[in-house]
């Protein structure tokens, strides 16, 4: 097939017609087909048993777990309110380690839960905190160190995990991103909270799970997320809604049917970015971290101007000109925000440079490998046209 | 017990007989079969038309958008705008986390409690203390078992910040005095209407009432999202900052100013509430053909009263409350222990009242007579989508019987 730059189009930006007149999104997106899907639904009419722990929740718990190789798997409306339900079954009170880069879901579940966070640096030449950044920004009142994971790759988590045992704390991990990934090591924190949001491998709409090989933690978080489907009582400081209903669970079970094809397109579509983007000065795909397999569900390319000639948000605008939803993974560290900008120790310069040079661009069940070639070939044309575009912008 | 256990369509399944209980020792608790099979709950469960569903299914399909600012949540705001009268309509992931974040955003700042009834909705206290502040309680009215100016007015404080009212059961609370009282001491005032969403008060549509009113679309509720919540507002500032908190609090330029949470409602949620929401008069029409027939049938067993609706206003007739007074033979708990066993998953009132819980966090207010004697009186009988008529007169004959039998029963009870 002919790409943007064989044709010699001039890119959208420079006055070119748009790549795309349908936007191609960002996020995996998936679905099961519409005959499943149907059928799903028609089953959960017929039964008349909407949510409170029904046949496909139960299910689906079952099957997670069976995938994830850990004794207990909790279901939850979403991985916020997860992580939310994990601080407060592990009993935190005080004061926990996580990394600015990344969503804000953790250090969010924190502060719900009376945590305060701590935020840390990302390792050199990564975008995870390693054992050195989390050592920086650890205090006496620590009570949890909180490992997030990022695009289907991990933190140091054997690292991490020594010295949340030096410190004789749990290391929690926010998996949002890993569902479909193997960390190449043997650590596994006490927990471990997936998310199922449409954006990850998994889409129940919103929805997520928390693991554990623990079974007392486990009985918490059941008696934490509602009365219905607690198992057996145990004291627990305070419970919420974190129900995941049986078109949720439906969902899940779908997905876990697809998970095998679904991890496939997302590697040919990561390879063909791999491929066409190689060899591009100042363009590197960021490799999922740490990681005996992957889910592989974000393309994320790192671009340094001073060689590539555009940064990271001229890129941008210059792939949504042509109707392509890139973005940058994560927009601002935390110790950016309002909100946690107290939350630091002192300054966080990688992963400031981290947020000003990461792209993410479009992966998932809403384009073609073909499509990702394509993409791959405009950013290869805004390197080339470098220069011009910077001027345009 | 779970009160979803095995809902059938099959109105026509051979019973063991509700009504054929010929011996005390027919009793499901005392060793005979149970009359209800598949039970019947107090839970509404309404069953959306699987076509209607999946079409509008179809649309977030089409769409490729699964979850909140797809086109069916923007759908159901807006059908639940015109439904409330109201200018604003938030969907969030279920009533809890709507009822928390609606509390961080009204509580007035630098004041530690949130003034609420006992004699309410079980998470009510934890969602309040998810939010750091110290549920102090306050009595119900004795007569509508709803929150009243004055009972609310006695429970204030000087670190009073929010006044959160609550719907009883059947009908509305005091809500023209829980406005008033507000408006004197400029306190805001935010109303769960969850269990009255259908109804009116003083001829104006429920969710008008103080700054805002909270909603679930719990499947048990009024109307059936599976799982969902939404806040109703005549506040634009509020419906903004609502919105934003749902969504991790983030604003346009990726800043977040003030803690957020995920709380979006998923869109085949959406789906699941606009189906049923087009068939609500249905709904309604069926609850009140139950509600008439444990008028018609219950009025002539002595000792059990049936609260009843308010007729002068909108009904949605979805509860069905009775007291047990004086003459009524059975304690509730054994009451109750008869009517499970057979199938019948009655459930008490708001049992224990959140004051007389012991929990992780602060409570206050914990000295409620009022709250303490209502909380053994009253029952939630079986109601919604799964019960009919026949179930109703099976259900009030089983109730006869208990009466019929009560001294045999009680001497059964005894260790």
């Amino acid at each position: 097939m002919t790409t943007a730059s064989e044709r010699g189009r001039r890119l959208a930006l420079l006055g070119g017609t748009p790549t795309f007149s349908d936007p191609v999104p960002l996020g995996q997106l998936g679905f099961p087909s519409w005959e499943r899907f149907e059928a799903a639904i028609r089953g959960i009419c017929e039964r008349g048993w909407y949510t409170n722990h029904g046949p496909l929740a139960v299910e689906a718990e079952r099957r997670l777990a069976d995938e994830l190789g850990v004794a207990e798997v909790v279901c939850v409306s979403n991985a916020t309110v997860g992580l939310m339900m994990a601080c407060r079954a592990l009993g935190l009170a005080g004061s926990a380690v996580v990394s600015t880069f990344t969503p804000p879901a953790a250090a969010e579940a924190l502060l719900w839960s009376g945590v305060t966070p701590r935020l840390c640096d990302v390792e050199a030449g990564g975008v995870h905190a390693d054992p050195e950044t989390v050592r920086a920004a650890i205090d006496d009142d620590v009570c949890a160190i909180v490992a997030v994971n990022l695009w289907g790759g991990f933190a140091d988590l054997d690292g991490l995990t020594a010295l949340a045992a030096e410190r004789r704390v749990p290391l929690v991990l926010d998996s949002a991103h890993a569902f479909g990934s193997a960390y190449r090591g043997a650590a596994r924190g006490a927990l471990e909270v997936f998310s199922f949001h449409e954006s990850h491998i998994v889409n129940t709409g919103e929805g997520g799970c928390v693991a554990t090989d623990d079974p007392e933690l486990a009985a918490r978080l059941r008696n934490i997320r509602s009365s219905y489907g607690a198992g057996r009582p145990v004291p627990v400081p305070i419970t919420s809604n974190g129900r995941f209903s049986e078109a949720q669970a439906a969902l899940a079970l779908l997905a876990l049917d697809d998970l095998e094809s679904a991890r496939r397109r997302n590697r040919e579509q990561f390879d063909r970015y791999a491929a066409a983007l190689a060899g591009v000065d100042g363009l590197r795909l960021v490799e999922p971290a740490r990681a005996r397999e992957s889910n592989h569900q974000s393309a994320v390319v790192e671009v340094d101007d001073a060689t590539f000639g555009l940064s990271a948000p001229q890129l941008v605008r210059v792939l949504r000109a042509e109707g392509v939803e890139a973005a940058a993974p994560i927009r601002r560290p935390l110790h950016r925000t309002t909100l946690f900008r107290d939350a630091a120790a002192g300054p966080l310069p990688r992963a400031e440079r981290a947020a000003a040079s990461l792209v993410q661009l479009p992966l998932g069940a809403a384009l073609s490998a073909a499509t990702a070639e394509e993409i791959a070939e405009l950013i290869v044309a805004a390197g080339r046209s470098a220069a011009t575009l910077a001027a345009a912008l | 017990m779970n009160p979803h256990t095995s809902m059938t369509d099959s109105p026509a399944l051979p019973r063991p007989g509700a009504a054929r209980k010929r011996a005390v020792g027919d009793l499901a608790l005392l060793g005979g079969d149970h009359a209800f099979d598949p039970p019947v709950s107090t839970s509404n469960l309404s069953r959306p038309d699987p076509e209607r569903l999946l079409g509008y299914a179809r649309r977030f399909h089409d769409a490729r958008r699964y979850t909140a600012d797809g086109p069916l949540g923007a759908l159901l705001e807006a059908r639940l705008r015109e439904f409330h009268e109201c200018e604003h309509v938030v969907s969030f992931s279920c009533g809890f986390w709507a009822l928390a974040l609606a509390i961080r955003c009204l509580a007035l700042p630098g004041r530690t409690e949130v003034v609420m009834p006992s004699l309410t909705y079980r998470r009510m206290a934890d969602a309040v203390a998810w939010t750091g502040l110290i549920p102090r309680f306050c009595e119900v009215d004795a007569r509508t078992l709803g929150m009243t100016r004055e009972t609310a007015a006695v429970a204030l404080t000087p670190q009073t910040a929010l006044i959160l009212g609550a719907q009883p059961i059947v009908n509305c609370c005091d809500m023209s005095g829980l406005e008033a009282l507000a408006a004197e001491t400029g306190l805001p005032l935010l109303i769960d209407s969850v269990e009255s969403t259908y109804e009116s008060y003083e001829g104006r549509r429920i969710g008008n009432f103080g700054r805002a009113e909270l909603f679930s679309m719990h499947a048990s509720k009024l109307l059936n999202g599976m799982e969902g919540g939404y806040v109703t507002t005549n506040d634009s500032e509020l419906d903004a900052r609502l919105r934003r908190l749902r969504a991790v609090g983030a604003d346009a330029g990726g800043d977040i100013a003030e803690l957020g949470i995920n709380a979006r409602l998923s869109e085949i949620h959406a789906a699941f509430a606009l189906a049923n929401l087009d068939a609500l008069g249905d709904c309604i029409a069926h609850n009140e053909a139950i509600y008439r027939t444990y008028q018609r049938t219950l009025c002539d067993l002595p000792g059990l009263r049936l609260l009843a609706f308010d007729e002068s206003e909108r009904c949605g007739f979805k509860n069905i409350v009775v007291e047990l007074e004086e003459a009524w033979p059975l304690t509730r708990e054994l009451t109750i222990a008869h009517l499970n066993a057979e199938g019948v998953l009655a459930r008490a009132y708001y049992h224990p009242p959140l004051h007389a819980r012991t929990t992780a966090y602060e409570q206050r207010g914990l000295e409620l007579p009022v709250s303490d004697a209502l909380g053994g009186r009253f029952l939630l009988l079986p109601c919604g989508a799964n019960t009919t008529a026949d179930d109703v007169c099976d259900v009030v004959a089983l109730l006869h019987f208990l009466s019929d039998n009560a001294p045999a029963l009680r001497d059964a009870a005894r260790p």
